[in-house]
């Protein structure tokens, strides 16, 4: 069992609110959080900005409560596509997707589901629960995601804040469950506002609701969060097995430095 | 004085809580008495509580899976138990469906455990059973018709003692020979995380056997290099494993290959380093003390926590001894009892007034009304020889005649702690409930309940 985290925190402009948010996240028990950005493509062309290092927003993290550790901040892109030309940038090596810890994608139709299930390179696809799904959800592509390891993100707030997006989150979410059987659930708030988190047991019992069992529902806040963190950080290396890390050069070193050869010849 | 004689073994195990309308309660009662050792019931996705029958909780009896192989199958519940959802508004299909509605009027499985007998019968095995339970963070005790503690008991309490608080401190120190020789072998010496959580963190706990126990976390252990066994509330992923190292071994002296390997794992590998709340029981052997032995760590001596209250007009349910069930006008059940002690430990007004929104409970019939009913409760981190002094003094109590037909003593566990009873894995589901409760009658009669939460064995 891993730690809960909630890997859905919309990036505001307001820092002030942002750090009220991390402190309610972090009183609540969540070991981990992640920074959404969201990039809208229906909107006028949107660029796509680097991400700031959450140490520099953030001096100070607050302390998760009932442990002696800090809460983890992760970035975290997600792309709401409708048009299937909107799926380049991801295919692009453009240098500032990269720089995200996790990329997420919220397709609109049917066809960009497929396509995102089975061919692009993400870690989470969104789900939506705000309005009556507009396609069913079908085997092959839901399995296939499975088998790569995405992750379907179901969001609770929505539901907090209305009764009407409470029934299509349920109704969406309980649709869902009959062709995934409960695997590869994330189950994270966009909240805005301190008051719309809800701590990691609650939401684990709402994973109930859903049509969840025990265990999955708790997993669905903490095993899988923690999956797609890794799958994240698997982007970044060459097939989760080889990671490179700079390391500093050391001027006088290259100075200094005797072939091999000619040092065994002047020991001797 | 006790006029019924006991058959067989001395605290007769009467009955393990069984759900309201168990069809399976007698072959629940048989199971325990035979076999001790049985694996808990997997938590499976269909039902809960199966195996050993839960208590509580409304179980639909159409809600259970048909015998052969599993097929799912929409089963309508009888009462309409839990809510079905949005089940209106989408177009939930129905053939083929694997979720069932009925669970979600189901609480998670938990145990209680009962049994009874005798506290001077030769074989009783309350004191057992309360040295089986080795950490406690709360000890409380009720006794009725009480106003005023006695003297031995208020001096019994202030005996409790101390224990430490040892900040950042790394595992190996617990490992090195020195700590062993000086305080694992000479009496018992308690150790266990503190602020960690032992679903989501590393945890670390050394029982009084000399035995380490040392629950990790997936990353951990695969650095860590020392041999464990996965959890077994851990599912089909694996996600946390149980490493046990016993330190009063034969082959674990300073030069073995054990002792090497296991002090460069924890040492150099991956060093893990934890605040541990620590006591230590003298067996009157002279030597260091723990806080002179941590003083170059920052070690802190706590005293535990102690409050005294005197309810008013409590109403205190009618028992007999010799009848764990209760008979419907004459007395209650050890259910009933245990529901109304929580109740009055957690300080619910037992009422039922109208304008109360949070509880709807009342005392169980046949009840009294007391006039008065002492409440102490001691906090901090309590080792089980303090807690049998304790109930030694509370037997004693009935020495002299009193107006009360039964006190109570209340020991709850930490909820964050690796080991329950004995060496039996401890996990933290919704809840890590692991608590125990002597019921002790005027004629030395005790009832013993024990209760565990979901990721739990049952208590032996």
């Amino acid at each position: 069992m891993a730690g809960f985290a909630d890997l859905n925190l919309p990036q505001g402009a307001d820092k002030k609110s942002l750090q009220s948010l991390l402190e309610a996240a972090a009183h609540l028990g969540y070991s981990a959080v992640a920074l959404n950005h969201v990039i809208d493509f229906k909107e006028k062309k949107q660029e796509i900005i680097k991400p700031v290092p959450p140490s520099e927003l953030f001096p100070s993290l607050p302390i998760v409560q009932g442990t002696s550790k800090r809460i983890k901040v992760l970035t975290r892109l997600t792309l709401v596509v409708s048009d299937p030309s909107h799926c380049n940038l991801l295919r692009s090596t453009s240098a500032n997707i990269r720089l995200y810890d996790i990329i997420a994608v919220f397709p609109k139709t049917e066809k960009l589901f497929h396509i995102a299930c089975t061919t692009l390179d993400v870690d989470l696809v969104c789900i939506n629960v705000t309005e009556k799904l507009p396609f069913y959800f079908r085997r092959p592509p839901v399995n296939m995601a499975i088998d790569r390891g995405i992750y379907f993100e179901l969001l609770y707030t929505p539901a907090i804040k209305d009764s009407t997006m409470r029934r299509y989150t349920i109704s969406n979410a309980i649709s869902l469950m009959q062709i995934c059987k409960g695997k590869n659930i994330v189950i994270s708030s966009a909240a805005e506002r301190p008051l719309e988190l809800r701590g990691p047991y609650d939401v684990a019992n709402l994973g109930l609701l859903f049509g969840l069992s025990e265990g999955e529902a708790k997993a669905a806040v903490s095993t899988n969060c923690r999956a797609t963190m890794l799958h994240g950080e698997t982007r970044k290396s060459a097939c989760g097995v080889v990671y490179t890390v700079k390391k500093p050069r050391k001027v006088e070193e290259e100075e200094t430095a005797v072939p091999a050869c000619k040092k065994a010849k002047t020991q001797a | 004085m006790h006029t019924q004689p006991l058959r067989g073994r001395c605290p007769i195990r009467a009955e393990v809580a069984q759900s309201p309308q168990g069809p399976r309660a007698p072959s629940g009662h048989r199971r325990w008495t035979g076999h001790r050792r049985q694996r808990p019931p997997r938590p499976r996705r269909r039902h809960s509580g199966s195996g050993c029958a839960a208590g509580a909780g409304g179980r639909d009896l159409t809600a259970r899976p048909l015998p052969g192989p599993p097929r799912r199958v929409w089963q309508l519940p009888v009462g309409g138990g839990g809510g079905r959802g949005g089940g209106g508004g989408g177009g939930v299909r129905r053939a083929g469906s694997g979720m069932q509605p009925a669970q979600l009027g189901r609480a998670p499985r938990h145990l209680l455990v009962c049994e009874r007998g005798h506290a001077r019968h030769p074989r009783s095995r309350h004191a057992a059973h309360v040295r089986d339970h080795a950490y406690s963070c709360r000890v409380s005790f009720l006794i009725p018709e009480c106003g005023l503690l006695p003297e031995v008991l208020k001096s019994t309490i202030a005996d409790i003692g101390d224990y430490y608080l040892v900040r950042s401190l790394p595992i190996h120190e617990l490992v090195a020979h020195e700590f062993i020789d000086a305080f694992v072998k000479k009496g018992s010496c308690y150790a266990l995380t503190y602020k960690t959580k032992i679903d989501q963190d590393n945890t670390a706990a050394l029982l009084p056997n000399g035995k380490l126990i040392l629950s990790v976390d997936k990353d951990t252990y695969e650095e860590l290099g020392l041999q464990g066994r996965p959890s077994r509330y851990s599912g089909k992923k694996v996600m946390r494993y149980i490493i046990t190292i016993d330190l009063t071994d034969a082959g674990f002296h300073p030069e073995s290959k054990k002792h090497n390997r296991v002090l460069w794992a924890l040492k150099e590998k991956k060093p893990l380093e934890f605040d541990f709340l620590m006591a230590w029981y003298n067996t009157g052997a002279e030597g260091s003390t723990l806080m002179s032995y941590f003083s170059k760590h920052q070690i802190q001596a706590l005293r535990p926590k102690i409050t005294f209250s005197t309810l008013r007009d409590l109403p205190c349910p009618v028992l007999q001894s010799n009848d764990l069930q209760g008979k419907p006008e004459e007395s209650c059940s050890t259910e009933e009892l245990f529901e109304w002690l929580g109740a009055v430990l957690n300080q619910v007004s037992l009422d039922n007034k109208s304008s109360s929104f949070l509880s709807t409970y009342c005392c169980p019939e046949p009840n009294t009304v007391v006039e008065k009913a002492f409440l102490c409760t001691i906090t901090g981190f309590i080792i089980p020889e303090k807690i049998i002094q304790l109930l030694e003094q509370l037997c004693c109590y009935f020495g002299e005649p009193k107006l009360a037909y039964w006190l109570t003593l209340t020991v709850h566990g930490f909820a964050d702690s690796p080991v329950s009873w004995r060496e039996s894995e401890h996990g933290f589901h919704k809840g890590g409930e692991n608590l125990y409760n002597f019921v002790i009658f005027r004629n030395l009669d005790y009832w013993l309940q024990m209760a565990v939460g979901a990721h739990d064995d049952c208590p032996p």
